[in-house]
């Protein structure tokens, strides 16, 4: 039952950064259009996430559940150690949700318009941001448990484990790859100037992803990162990143023979990648402090509550995956049963 | 004030603000189906309206809600990560499944938005049923889980260890289902006094009344049923609580020395260091009737339990005198909508209508006192008798400013909701002119 549990905290944590990520990429597309580009990029958000981010944003919170039921000494340092990014995260997470709604909701379109769309553009600039400063701050080994050093200052507990170049390249990196997800996912949705607009937008995501991941890696590795050294000593992790690259190129040649299911798919195999060798690197050393390597089977939750949960995320999921997946069918974001 | 009375303020306060957008979330979706069941049958373009304004509403205050339900499930373990770290393997059951409804919840009104013209009628219909049926069954697991906290069960507690975990026990444990029958009762009546008096003021103000009529026709029944059915769960609550928490009843009752045959006060202040009460109204032996079911049953005072074990005893007296004459002002303006039934010239009254309109934000602050009873009667324990509130608090040191920043963002989202609200009254009434 473990490993069911472990598999639906993995896949909740695919869908989040692939789904959730999407949400955030299209307000990070619409933060960086032109003017003249930006009321259509609005309208194309609204009608392509509208019927679905709400269920999207719910990966997050099964996450956390699972985190804090089955893995209580993970849940309880990455909610001590990393207080302050995730408090600014929930503040991205509450504004873009609400002037999401807002902005589409409002009885009245005038000028209060303009501040919900800035709203929504900065809050899905700055989530993704921090949730990658959050998850750099785990692996980077900068974190200090209070049971090691309790003398500590108060920076140096709470916040330069997040506040450092690698985990402003990390928060960047997620950033770019939410921005490539939407950019690419928007293409298959418009037509005519908007297509090319996004073509475009596609294109300059993807150029900055691979520098940022590049530079990401060079400078972890310099800077003598454990995680990442690892990650480049580890053939399987960096054969996949490789192939990920690899792997833009068809990519490419999808959008341009127009082929936008199989686009998709490719889009979604290259994170599924990335993710693949960012877990497969510790597995199952996720955490990473100064002083020791943290296992997520560890100090794991009681048998009888892992069984429990197993079974809970077994049902559930038998009844939210075939839902969530007409949801997506009817709303036109899969595209399997259709000929495109 | 230290850092645990601000890690306290902002649990309060974030979770007071949450209460009430999760509770108009959760019943509101049920006005709107029946406004659409309206229009299926009738074919009548005002319910159609009608519906469409509602759900504008729905999807206002679900998005609201799900946003600072989000925030919440991050700040139990922020704020008291000891409570987490021990109370997350045995309460999760709930949790989970309240993740698995509310994902539930969020599909089904993806389908009911973005579903008019497109699904079938009846089934996209039914989709808005699912919404509110989620919508409670989320609200019941959440209020399983704050059970739990008050009747900590499906575990042993020995050595400062929690062994013997059973998630099934935990989820079922004794406070659930008063609990969360009176939490559910208590949003239908909050939310439909909250709707029916905005749409009574809309009928004081002349505007569509056509409109505005039917709506509050819905409301108010809905409303009527479920305040006469609360205070039959207030009673088993209370019996419920004076055999498992008979401190917290005591504090409730600023109930200080044991007696048989026990007093009811109504009103009255409350002195804590004299342990007196003045200005009551006391009705003999009925304290021990309503508690016990028996008029000289020993109802324990304060002074028997030990001093660090007692919870602030002035505030949850007030609350609970609050919660139980709103409750009771409800009642009676229900029996006031049943009586103009038969009585139709009330409804050409002005006083009439303004009575609705003072009704409408009483079940909520209703809600909040109630909620400030059982949360504060709690008191010293987090987990009763197993983990007390100083324990489980953040190490994270600055946790006011953390408060502030709450304050601050709830505030403008509170008056940003409430501004949206009105404006989309105003328009509808426009769009109807």
């Amino acid at each position: 039952m473990l490993y069911v549990v472990l598999f639906f905290l993995l896949f909740s944590l695919l869908l989040y950064v692939m789904l959730g990520g999407a949400d955030f990429g299209a307000g990070i597309v619409e933060l960086f259009t032109s003017r003249k580009n930006r009321s259509h990029t609005r309208d194309i958000i609204y009608r392509v996430i509208g019927p679905v981010w709400e269920a999207n944003h719910i990966w997050l919170i099964i996450l956390l559940v699972i985190l804090w039921v089955a893995f209580p000494v993970y849940f309880n340092i990455i909610v001590i150690y990393l207080h302050i990014p995730l408090t600014l995260v929930l503040l991205g997470i509450t504004i873009r949700g609400v002037a999401f709604v807002f902005r589409h909701y409002d009885a009245v379109v005038d000028q209060s318009q303009f501040w919900y769309n800035w709203l929504f553009r900065i809050g899905s600039f700055m989530t993704p941001v921090f949730l990658g400063l959050s998850f750099s701050a785990l692996i980077s080994g900068k974190i200090i448990l209070i049971e090691d050093h309790p003398d500590a200052s108060f920076y140096e507990f709470f916040i330069q484990p997040w506040l450092n170049i690698f985990s402003l390249l990390t928060g960047l990196f997620f950033a770019s790859l939410c921005a490539f997800l939407a950019a690419t996912l928007l293409i298959g949705e418009s037509e005519g100037k908007a297509k090319e607009h996004f073509s475009k937008s596609s294109a300059t995501f993807t150029i900055i992803l691979v520098v940022v991941g590049f530079v990401l890696l060079s400078y972890g590795y310099s800077f003598d990162i454990k995680f990442v050294r690892d990650f480049i000593e580890n053939p399987i992790a960096i054969g996949s990143v490789i192939l990920s690259g690899i792997l833009l190129l068809p990519l490419w040649k999808f959008i341009k023979q127009q082929r936008r299911i199989a686009s998709r798919y490719m889009a979604g195999i290259q994170v599924i990648l990335i993710l693949f060798a960012a877990i497969v690197t510790h597995f199952p050393y996720f955490i990473i402090t100064a002083q020791q390597e943290i296992s997520i089977l560890d100090n794991i939750a009681p048998a009888s509550t892992i069984n429990n949960l197993g079974w809970m995320l077994i049902i559930g999921g038998s009844i939210i995956l075939p839902g969530l997946f007409h949801l997506m069918k009817s709303f036109k974001m899969i595209k399997i049963l259709e000929k495109s | 004030m230290e850092n645990l009375d601000y890690a306290r303020l902002q649990m309060a306060f974030t979770l007071g603000f949450h209460i009430i957008f999760a509770c108009i979330g959760m019943v509101m979706p049920f006005f709107m189906v029946v406004s659409h069941y309206k229009f299926l049958k009738t074919r009548d373009p005002i319910y159609k309206k009608l519906t469409m304004a509602w759900l504008k509403g729905v999807a206002i205050f679900f998005v609201t809600g799900a946003v600072s339900g989000t925030a919440l499930s991050f700040e139990l373990g922020m704020l008291w990560p000891g409570f987490m770290k021990h109370a997350g393997p045995i309460i999760g059951m709930p949790f989970s499944l309240e993740g698995a409804a509310f994902f539930v919840e969020a599909i089904a009104l993806g389908f009911y938005l973005y579903g008019w013209n497109k699904l079938p009628e009846k089934f996209h219909w039914f989709t808005g049923i699912i919404i509110g049926v989620a919508g409670v069954a989320s609200g019941i697991l959440v209020v399983s889980a704050n059970g739990w906290m008050n009747a900590p069960s499906g575990f042993d507690f020995i050595n400062g260890e929690f062994t013997n975990i059973d998630p099934v026990k935990a989820l079922l444990n004794p406070a659930w289902f008063t609990q969360a029958l009176h939490m559910t009762l208590a949003a239908f009546v909050a939310t439909s006094f909250g709707v029916a008096g905005i749409h009574a003021y809309q009928i004081y103000k002349n505007r569509n009344v056509d409109l505005h009529l039917k709506a509050f026709k819905i409301t108010i029944i809905i409303g009527t049923v479920a305040a006469f059915l609360q205070p039959i769960s207030g009673d088993i609550s209370a019996k419920d609580v004076a055999k498992r928490q008979p401190v917290k009843l005591a504090a409730l009752e600023a109930h200080f020395e044991t007696q048989k045959g026990a007093p009811l006060y109504i009103g009255g202040i409350v002195n804590e260091e004299n342990q007196k009460v003045t200005h009551k109204i006391a009705i003999p032996k009925a304290l021990s009737f309503l508690a016990f079911g028996d008029f000289d049953a020993e109802v324990k005072g304060l002074n028997d339990f030990p001093e660090d074990e007692r919870p602030p005893v002035a505030i949850v007296h007030y609350a609970f005198q609050l919660m139980v004459g709103l409750g009771v002002a409800m009642v009676l303006a229900g029996i006031i909508y049943l009586i103009s039934i038969k009585k139709k010239s009330w409804l050409q009254s002005k006083y009439y209508w303004l009575l609705f309109i003072i009704m409408a934000p009483m079940g909520f602050l209703a809600i909040e006192a109630g909620w400030v009873v059982t949360e504060v009667g709690r008191q010293p324990w987090i987990i009763h008798q197993v983990m007390k509130t100083k324990d489980a608090v953040t190490p994270v040191p600055g946790m006011k400013y953390s408060f502030f920043f709450y304050l601050v963002l709830y505030t403008i989202l509170a008056l940003m909701v409430t501004w949206l609200m009105h404006r989309q009254i105003k328009s509808l009434n426009q769009k109807l002119d």
